[in-house]
């Protein structure tokens, strides 16, 4: 058994691709350990290296330089013993095959015919066993390669994006059959832009941007990287504030004050100390229908990959 | 090489209608308009007579859509993505490549078949059973040409239409080659450098022995045999540059 070794691990991993006038950096030096049974949001927006990461953990890419090793052997030779598998957003499923057809190619590729029924029943495929892949809808099409995915029983899965495409009922149900199917110590890592998804399934976030890993610690941890609260109201009636409104000089004005978003009528406003910038607002500023919010993932994302450009080390906070 | 997959890659191939129509009732087709409506049919020709001699022209031209179908179709799967799935199993591409090769030949076969059958019920005939069987395997081993042509064809013009571009382009060949209707004079000597000459004259070798309809010319082998080789290099080429663009380009 190689319990001790990591499930999955980069090590100064670097892949770059030609691109007009020069080299694209995709992934530009990223150091990552997960271990076995952690499950793990892989957090960015498009074009931060996730699926170029993904990629090299999957042996479908080469890395330009560093290593990946999952269970410490080379990702290639992992992926032929079943022990990773993923849900790739850019994978592609043969148009006119039937979702039956499909899981059944697969499954014979793997040796493990005998596990088409139990995993079509858990991913709720089996009633489009007989539908071709091109009349499923976007989210159906999303649970066929979901069960495509766990066909081998992987010890690591990889979900890229999992949920795109799907509606928000769709979404929750793929969540719930997660939640219903994470048996005890299999490896989860996602790639994900709802923040909401990494929030509530995640144990430890890894946020990337530009190619970097720029957060990497404990859901709770992470959020606290965000500076403060946001106190929203509203300050007249109908149309779009004034850029030249005095009212937003003030606000602007006061120590606490990070970031002011304006949007039609309300304002959006990041502080540090957000009694003082409500009682401002409920006092003199004519601000209305306020609202506080609790210290936020998405305060975090934006904060961070709005102002991160190449630091010298990761934040990593305590898991 | 696995059974259950190569089983399932053969089923899907055969339920493409549009497919089937090029590849098994065309070919047929036109073994019946051209083979059996004109009174020369039963005039003897070469070795047998020239009802033959159309079946075993209508039958390599149906033995090179269905090998070009069946690659370029493979190379179109390969570009939407399929590769990446396939990845992530213990497939390794040689087992792929052995796959599909089945496949294509597998199709390519029943394309003969079919039209031999159809030949062998409305009284093609040859002097010796064993040119039935030369005929058909020299069809069967000269289809390479065409998987390879399929294969450059899809990943040059990388979309579904690729097959549409690659039927139609099959059907001009075939018309230069001199394997739908016998040319003569210059037309003749050009269709001697054409993909389609070679291979359907070798086709028709057990039958004809290089001689032709519509000359008096007779090709002989070694002319034959060395346009297949060189095809078979200018589409192998091809297919591998092709190949290689396509992977450089992210």
């Amino acid at each position: 058994m190689d319990n001790a070794q990591p499930a999955l691990e980069l090590q100064d991993l670097h892949k770059n691709f030609p691109s007009d006038g020069g080299r694209l950096n995709a992934v530009d030096g990223i150091d990552l350990a997960v271990d076995p049974g952690e499950i793990v949001a892989l957090l960015g927006p498009n074009g931060a290296g996730k699926t170029t990461t993904i990629d090299m953990a999957l042996g479908l890419t080469v890395p330009t330089s560093g290593t990946v090793s999952v269970f410490g052997r080379r990702p290639q030779e992992a992926v032929r013993a079943g022990r990773v598998s993923a849900l790739l957003q850019t994978g592609g499923l043969l148009r006119d095959l039937t979702v039956h057809e499909t899981v059944l190619a697969i499954a014979s590729l793997h040796g493990v015919k005998s596990r088409v029924e139990e995993v079509m029943e858990a991913t709720d495929t089996a009633r489009l066993a007989r539908r071709k892949v091109v009349k499923c809808s976007g989210g159906e099409q999303q649970r066929l390669k979901f069960a495509l995915a766990l066909l081998p029983d992987p010890d690591v899965l990889i979900l890229d994006e999992p949920t795109a495409g799907m509606d928000v009922n769709a979404r929750r149900d793929f969540w719930a059959t997660m939640r219903q199917d994470a048996t005890e110590g299999r490896t989860v890592i996602f790639a994900t832009h709802y923040l909401e998804e990494a929030e509530n399934f995640a144990q430890r976030i890894v946020l990337m941007n530009a190619g970097k890993i720029i957060a990497d610690g404990s859901t709770s941890s992470v959020r606290a990287l965000a500076a403060g609260r946001t106190v929203a109201a509203t300050l007249q009636a109908h149309g779009t504030i004034d850029a030249g409104d005095p009212r937003l000089a003030e606000l602007r004005a006061l120590d606490s004050v990070t970031d002011l978003q304006v949007n039609g009528p309300r304002v959006s406003i990041t502080t540090t100390d957000s009694d003082a910038v409500a009682r401002h607002l409920l006092n003199g500023g004519q601000g209305t229908e306020l609202e506080i919010s609790a210290p936020s993932l998405e305060n975090a994302f934006v904060q961070m990959t709005r102002t991160s450009t190449t630091p010298s080390d990761a934040d990593h906070v305590g898991a | 090489m696995n059974a259950t997959f190569v089983r399932i890659d053969l089923t899907r191939q055969l339920r493409d209608v549009m497919n089937l129509m090029f590849v098994l009732v065309l070919p047929t087709l036109m073994y019946v308009i051209f083979g059996l409506s004109f009174s020369y049919a039963n005039e003897s020709a070469g070795n047998g007579n020239v009802k033959f001699y159309i079946m075993a022209s209508m039958a390599a031209y149906g033995a090179s859509v269905a090998a070009t179908t069946v690659t370029g179709v493979s190379a179109v799967e390969q570009m939407q993505g399929w590769g990446r799935q396939i990845g992530l199993t213990p497939l390794r591409p040689a087992g792929f490549v052995a796959g599909k090769a089945v496949v294509a030949l597998v199709v390519t076969a029943m394309a003969i078949a079919v039209v031999f059958v159809v030949g062998a019920l409305t009284g093609a005939h040859a002097e010796h059973g064993w040119m039935w069987a030369a005929t058909f395997a020299i069809a069967l081993a000269g289809s390479i040409l065409f998987a390879l042509f399929g294969y450059a064809v899809a990943m040059l013009f990388k979309s579904e239409s690729a097959m549409g571009i690659a039927s139609g382009l099959l059907v001009v060949l075939s018309f230069l080659g001199n394997v739908f209707v016998p040319l003569s004079g210059t037309l003749l000597d050009v269709a001697r450098f054409t993909p389609m000459y070679g291979f359907v004259g070798l086709v028709r070798w057990p039958i004809l022995e290089g001689t032709q309809s519509g000359s008096t010319q007779v090709d002989p082998l070694w002319a034959l045999i060395a346009n297949v080789v060189a095809w078979l290099l200018i589409f192998g080429i091809a297919a591998v540059l092709a190949v290689r663009r396509g992977r450089a380009r992210r």
